[in-house]
């Protein structure tokens, strides 16, 4: 069940109700979720795809909630392999904080980290951001961009496999040293433990004290 | 981002520290309402980590605060100062001292140059370590709450003899490889913590010593001088007053933490001890909870004897129960008079942080540029020290300089002169770091611990006090005070069950299931509990590891 090549960590943020979490379940789930409910329990969410006949896990994590009063936590940006950072295109004040998220991307993020500006909500016919704006303040702070309507699945797709490719393309420019851009070696998640064979003990038994299912 | 909170919960968390984070996320992983609020603008309270722009600022701010307004506020932190040793760029040494080459690798640090990597340092105010096989890597485990953060083995357990900073061997193979010993002290040693490892065995072996310390024990099993300093200091972490049976049990923690995911028996957490506590107000917020920094407590409204509601900002909210962390107090909380010192509990901390350019011991102590290393120290009357050392391969500091925290028991409020015998001890060694930064505060213990008193069950029967950081290498008693806490509100619950792993919704393109709202189906709850028996299992199989272990220690008695 493992047979995938990469798994890259893929984080959104933007103002609450620009559709981050529509976004995401559009692609993971193919459906629109209607009304604002907040998913419960649900952590992050995992689909593979094929990129160039390499099978890619994507997992692609939501804010829970904290970007409502602007307390994220530090942690959610650690070792993201790209950064979706969406906007309202209906909405001025969703564009207008996008430099409030630079600041804490920068803040907390890893430097390398792939960042694609998203304007979402295309289907709405009261745009109040026309494209070439967003598109200038993409390049402006060295960012892609794209729009998308989670509502009508336009460009959503597009977006997460760019994302993929992209950054297959990233990892495989650094494959001799390591599949997995860490911003630093040999750190050790608890319930990863099968690919770290080089800290495991020399006796070699007692890998995975918490094998379930990952 | 000025909409308005709701305006009632089950539980209202006051402050982001390690305690509070456990409760918050106990609380609204079986379904409560939580609403955790903190008055900073960042996690952690007493618990964060901060970079060296916003560690500075802070500092100052407790600094230049002044400690009279003691009735409003409650500053968990206090005596700091920081001191920069490195003011303008060093000479530059004449070239004829430095062979060449050796200028280029070796970059010069000034304060201008340190201070622009800034962002790179994620500087504890707390800082940890975990055993392995602890208290709160079991709870991360159990509760699903390890797929936040990352870990770094840590590569040394030192110890400083003869002026000399060693490693203390910990593994089998570390015992084998090392040439600090003799063949015939590497079997005493392995026999040693053979017999340690079968102390509830075999009790009889220790019956001559039951009431004398662990010390007097070692010496009878003519252990060499180099061996009982190993095994005292470092390994059970003891010293001369611990008695046979914690010192056994000390011994044994340490080996049973060992051979899980490195080296040495511990983990610190990338980035930072910080993080720690963002993980459970993750999963908290993954529950529903809601999260507020930048806000206070500014009024209760109180009825029969329980706070009936709060004033946050200009909302008056709703709270069945109240959960009030280290370092924050609710208006119209008083502080019991005259009651300082009484049955401290928490706090009580002195500390110290170092900026070095270079690492404490030899270059074996730190392979290819820094080891994450672990240090106890002793000192004749008690508790000793933590010396930890951290270097980029924790995510805490950029490549080439070195963070080392110090941590004592606070016995004055000169947090400076309580460490400065140990910093003697390290500035002493054949390595001595260099210091360009410095850093001392006191961490205070928490307003119950502080007062004596237990304010909570007294005056509001709704409201509880979090302790702050305890003397301890690990969080098991904090993570007691968690459960307590959340015990004593929920009787009836779970603690942290596990929560559900994203993959059980995967929808991968073969297996295009689709997902109901609901998530938590009775088929995940099956899994869930499967997998905590699988668990259970694992831990069996570490046990039996260790017994492994003990096996292979005979046959090198045997040798």
């Amino acid at each position: 069940m493992e047979d995938y090549k990469f798994l890259f960590k893929v984080v959104l943020v933007g103002n609450a109700g620009v559709g981050k979490t529509c976004l995401v379940r559009r692609f993971t789930q193919g459906l629109f979720p209607p009304g604002q409910g907040a998913t419960i329990g649900v952590d992050f969410m995992i689909k593979t795809v094929e990129v160039e006949g390499e099978k890619i896990k994507l997992q692609i994590w939501d804010t829970a909630g904290q970007e409502r009063f602007r307390s994220i936590t530090q942690s959610y940006y650690r070792s993201a392999h790209a950064l979706i950072l969406v906007y309202d295109i209906s909405c001025q004040p969703t564009f207008d904080c996008l430099p409030d998220w630079l600041r804490e991307i920068q803040e907390y993020a890893n430097s390398k980290v792939l960042k694609i500006l998203v304007g979402n909500k295309t289907d709405r016919d009261d745009r109040e951001i026309p494209t070439q704006i967003g598109e200038e303040f993409a390049k402006q702070h060295d960012m892609y961009f794209l729009e998308t309507s989670a509502k009508e699945a336009e460009n959503v797709e597009r977006l997460f496999y760019e994302i993929a490719a992209e950054l297959i393309e990233q990892a495989r420019s650094k494959e001799p040293i390591s599949q997995h851009s860490r911003s630093t070696a040999d750190s050790i998640g608890l319930s990863s433990l099968g690919s770290k064979a080089n800290y495991l003990s020399q006796s070699g038994c007692c890998s995975s004290l918490s094998s379930h299912s990952t | 981002m000025d909409e308005d909170l709701p305006t009632e919960f089950d539980l209202v968390v006051v402050g982001t520290g390690f305690v509070e984070s456990i409760v918050a996320a106990a609380a609204s992983r079986i379904g409560k309402t939580v609403l955790h609020i903190d008055p900073n603008d960042f996690y952690g309270g007493t618990w964060a980590s901060f970079n060296l722009d916003a560690l500075q600022s802070f500092i100052s701010s407790i600094a230049e605060s002044p400690a009279t307004d003691e009735s409003k506020q409650f500053n968990s932190i206090k005596n700091a100062s920081q001191i920069w040793h490195v003011t303008t760029p060093t000479a530059t040494p004449a070239d004829d001292a430095i062979p060449e080459g050796q200028e280029a690798t070796e970059k010069i640090w000034t304060k201008e140059n340190v201070l622009k990597e800034f962002r790179r340092f994620n500087v504890d105010l707390s800082p940890k370590l975990l055993f392995s096989c602890g208290k709160l890597v079991k709870l991360l485990i159990s509760s699903n709450i390890c797929r936040y953060a990352e870990f770094r083995a840590v590569d040394h357990v030192c110890t400083i003899i003869n002026g000399q900073t060693r490693s203390v061997p910990c593994s089998r193979t570390d015992v084998f490889n090392t040439k600090d010993l003799s063949i015939v002290e590497k079997r005493l040693l392995m026999k040693l913590l053979t017999s340690c490892m079968g102390y509830d065995e075999h009790p009889e072996e220790f019956k001559d010593y039951e009431d004398k310390t662990f010390l007097e024990y070692l010496k009878s099993v003519k252990l060499t001088d180099n061996i009982i300093h190993c095994v005292l200091y470092s390994i059970s972490m003891s010293n001369e007053q611990t008695s046979l049976k914690d010192g056994i049990d000390n011994t044994k923690k340490f080996l049973n933490s060992l051979g899980r995911y490195g080296n040495t028996p511990f983990l610190f957490p990338m980035y930072g001890c910080g993080e720690i506590p963002q993980c459970f107000c993750r999963l908290c917020a993954v529950f529903g909870g809601i999260y507020c920094l930048k806000r206070s407590v500014s009024n209760v409204s109180i009825a029969d004897a329980k706070v009936d509601s709060i004033k946050c900002g200009n909302q008056d909210i709703k709270a069945s129960n109240i959960v009030v962390g280290h370092g924050n107090i609710l208006p119209d909380f008083s502080i019991p008079a005259g009651g300082t010192g009484v049955g401290k509990k928490c706090g009580g901390i002195s500390r110290a942080i170092y900026i070095t350019s270079s690492p404490l011991g030899a270059e074996e102590l730190n392979s290819s540029g820094g080891g994450v290393n672990f240090l106890k120290l002793t000192d004749e009357s008690g508790t000793g020290a933590f010396v930890l050392q951290l270097s980029h391969y924790s995510g805490t500091c950029p490549k080439g300089l070195y963070l080392i925290h110090i941590s004592c028991s606070a016995k004055s409020n000169n947090p400076e002169a309580d460490i400065k015998p140990y910093l003697d001890k390290l500035l002493t060694t054949d390595h001595p770091p260099a210091i360009l930064y410095s850093i001392y505060f006191t961490i205070d213990a928490c307003l119950r611990c502080t007062s004596g008193a237990s304010i909570t069950n007294d005056s509001l029967s709704n409201v509880f006090v979090c302790c702050g950081p305890s003397f301890e290498l690990d969080y098991d008693e904090s993570i007691d005070n968690a459960e307590g806490i959340f015990k004593k509100i929920y009787p009836e619950d779970e603690f942290l069950p596990r929560a559900p792993d994203p993959e059980e919704i995967v929808i991968g393109d073969e297996d295009p299931v689709s997902v109901a709202d609901d998530v938590i189906t009775l088929d995940s709850v099956k899994e869930q509990i499967m997998e905590l028996e699988a668990g259970l299992l694992h831990q069996e199989d570490c046990m039996e590891e260790n017994s492994r272990n003990e096996e292979m220690a005979m046959e090198v008695g045997e040798e």
